[in-house]
């Protein structure tokens, strides 16, 4: 144990000890509290976690862990405890309000398999840039689309999370709206009002919902001012929020006068599709793309 | 009505990808990729008639996500065999084909069954359909590693010995490499039905993820199988284990299936359950 190189062993210890760790910070410091990561601090600890990357990755020779970090015998422990931890929530009810099991995302242990995973991954893409030869492209291009493609995802996608906002209006027919309730129930005051002119509603013929919509006149603060009409599944793109058919008031049904929009924000969704689209161009290139094993020095 | 014609373009495109499959077989390669693909323009033919009669794509009753499968599964075969030339993936998707073609023809009811408006959307058919072909895949990926499992048992038992593979070997290295060709292949479609799962998402429900039972199941089948590619990778391994991981891999894909219809964690919070 722990003579180099160092093997599956060790890297399910440096696991192990990391969800060691994250469950006495759970017991000292409480949930992990993601709001306090709005911005601008998400964007300082993506700054200095690309920072620390680079570094890491330049120490590498001098500092073994580094190294070591960049290796399948790393990565497939962290694989494992990812699935471990992520099947304890599945196998546990997830609760707003809930603690540890019941609440896995603010979890420390779960929050710090999900850090660990990341920041292999951001070796491991360090590492095949520096290697990368254009000779083995269809090699090196979907290894970089999967691992940074993930790594963009996982990590803006998690920070980001804390300034996304979400909020429901409920426009009542032939009324200017602009208020909006928030998850905590208070009321926001948007820069988009709107006026609902028409609740659409089909149904089946067994009164079951074919379609519901709103048709609508958008009012903005930015001077825009046009009819639309929102279905479900098809979201209105105005001055950086989507607006969702979220519902309608369902006690009155097709009569309904009433309907619920969701207006959405999230100034981080550029940088998670970049990831998303990576993930799928590479998993398109690992479908077409050959294999051949045991090129890699471990 | 259109879909009483179904079954004459079903019977036809069946019967030219059951010939197909015996091609590829006997190793007639022309022949099974030639039916195969006349299959497929029989089947497409109908798929195309019924958009035409219904005035919109169809793709929004069950049954009708089920001719797409029917449809792509072949065409997916094909695709497969003509990149790797395994002798039995005609005959696999041709097989799956006919099961979902039979649940149309037999419970031809639910062609005429509501789609709620979440569920109305261009992204259900390929989020389904990529879904359901990664599922064949990764299901005979199963079954190729319960064989080599079992095969290696009996040579052990009755001391069977073969040129390539002496007792106690489980797997050749390209018997091995072929099965992580599958793997890989279907952890695509994987990520793809994940992937579009996630754009589809936002588009509904406003979040691209959102840690439903069926994503978090999803995300554990996921982690599940790239457990076993980085295995695979490693200079000297444990091929018993790595089937069994495999195996393991098959089941948390079963539940994120349907096993979480019945797991008490996961009732009556799941966007994924349409009763």
């Amino acid at each position: 144990m722990w003579s180099k190189p160092w093997k599956l062993p060790e890297g399910f210890l440096i696991g192990g000890g990391l969800i060691v760790a994250g469950l006495i910070l759970e017991k000292t410091n409480g949930p992990v509290a993601w709001n306090a990561f709005a911005w601008p601090v998400n964007g300082i600890v993506v700054a200095i976690l690309l920072f620390s990357l680079v570094l890491m990755h330049a120490m590498r020779k001098k500092v073994y862990v580094f190294r070591f970090l960049s290796t399948y015998h790393a990565a497939i422990p962290a694989l494992v405890l990812t699935v471990a931890l992520t099947l304890l929530m599945g196998l546990t009810r997830q609760r707003v309000d809930g603690r540890g099991l019941h609440n896995m995302l603010t979890f420390w242990p779960f929050v710090l398999v999900y850090v660990y995973v990341a920041l292999i991954l951001g070796l491991v893409t360090l590492r095949r840039i520096g290697q990368f030869k254009w000779s083995q492209w269809r090699r090196d291009i979907p290894f970089f689309l999967n691992h940074f493609g993930l790594f963009l995802a996982l990590v803006t996608a998690t920070l980001g999370n804390a300034d996304m906002q979400r909020v429901k209006m409920i426009a009542e027919q032939g009324q200017l709206e602009w208020r909006a309730l928030n998850d905590q129930m208070e009321v926001v005051e948007m820069p988009i009002a709107v006026i609902l002119k028409d609740f659409i509603m089909e149904t089946y013929d067994d009164g079951s919902p074919r379609r519901y919509a709103s048709e609508l006149e958008i009012v903005t603060r930015t001077g825009k001012d046009f009819m639309a009409t929102i279905d479900v599944n098809h979201p209105l793109k105005v001055d950086g929020w989507k607006i969702y058919q979220f519902g309608y008031d369902t006690a009155m049904g097709a009569e309904s006068r009433t309907s619920i929009l969701e207006f959405v924000r999230d100034p981080w969704l550029p940088a998670v599709y970049a990831g998303i689209y990576m993930m799928l161009a590479g998993a398109l290139l690992m479908f077409f793309g050959h294999k051949k094993r045991k090129e890699d020095e471990v | 009505m259109i879909w009483d014609y179904f079954i004459y373009f079903a019977a036809f495109a069946v019967l030219l990808w059951i010939i197909g499959a015996w091609g590829a077989w006997r190793g007639r390669t022309a022949l099974a990729v030639g039916t195969t693909i006349a299959g497929l323009l029989v089947f497409l033919a109908f798929i195309i008639s019924m958009w035409v009669v219904l005035e919109r794509p169809p793709l929004r009753t069950m049954g009708e996500t089920r001719l797409w499968y029917s449809f792509f599964l072949p065409f997916v075969g094909l695709l497969i065999y003509g990149r790797w030339g395994y002798k039995w993936i005609l005959s696999f998707s041709t097989m799956l084909a006919t099961v979902f073609i039979c649940v149309n023809l037999f419970k031809p009811e639910i062609h005429s069954k509501t789609l709620m408006p979440a569920l109305q959307s261009p992204w259900f058919a390929p989020h389904v359909i990529v879904y359901m072909f990664a599922y064949a895949l990764m299901g005979a990926a199963t079954l190729m590693a319960v064989y080599y499992l079992l095969r290696g048992q009996w040579s052990v038992l009755k001391k069977v010995e073969t040129s390539s593979r002496p007792v106690g070997m489980l797997a050749t290295e390209d018997e091995l490499d072929s099965l992580d060709q599958l793997v890989r292949s279907g952890l695509a479609f994987i990520t793809f039905g994940m992937l579009f799962g996630a754009l589809w998402a936002k588009e509904a429900w406003g979040h691209y993820w959102s840690w439903d039972p069926k994503e978090t199941w999803a995300a554990i089948t996921w982690f599940a199988y790239l457990v076993y590619v980085h295995y695979r990778q490693l200079p000297s391994q444990r091929t018993r284990l790595s089937l069994w991981m495999l195996i393991v891999a098959f089941v948390l894909l079963q539940m994120c299936w349907w096993g979480i219809n019945y797991l008490p964690s996961a009732q009556g919070v799941s966007v994924h359950t349409y009763g």
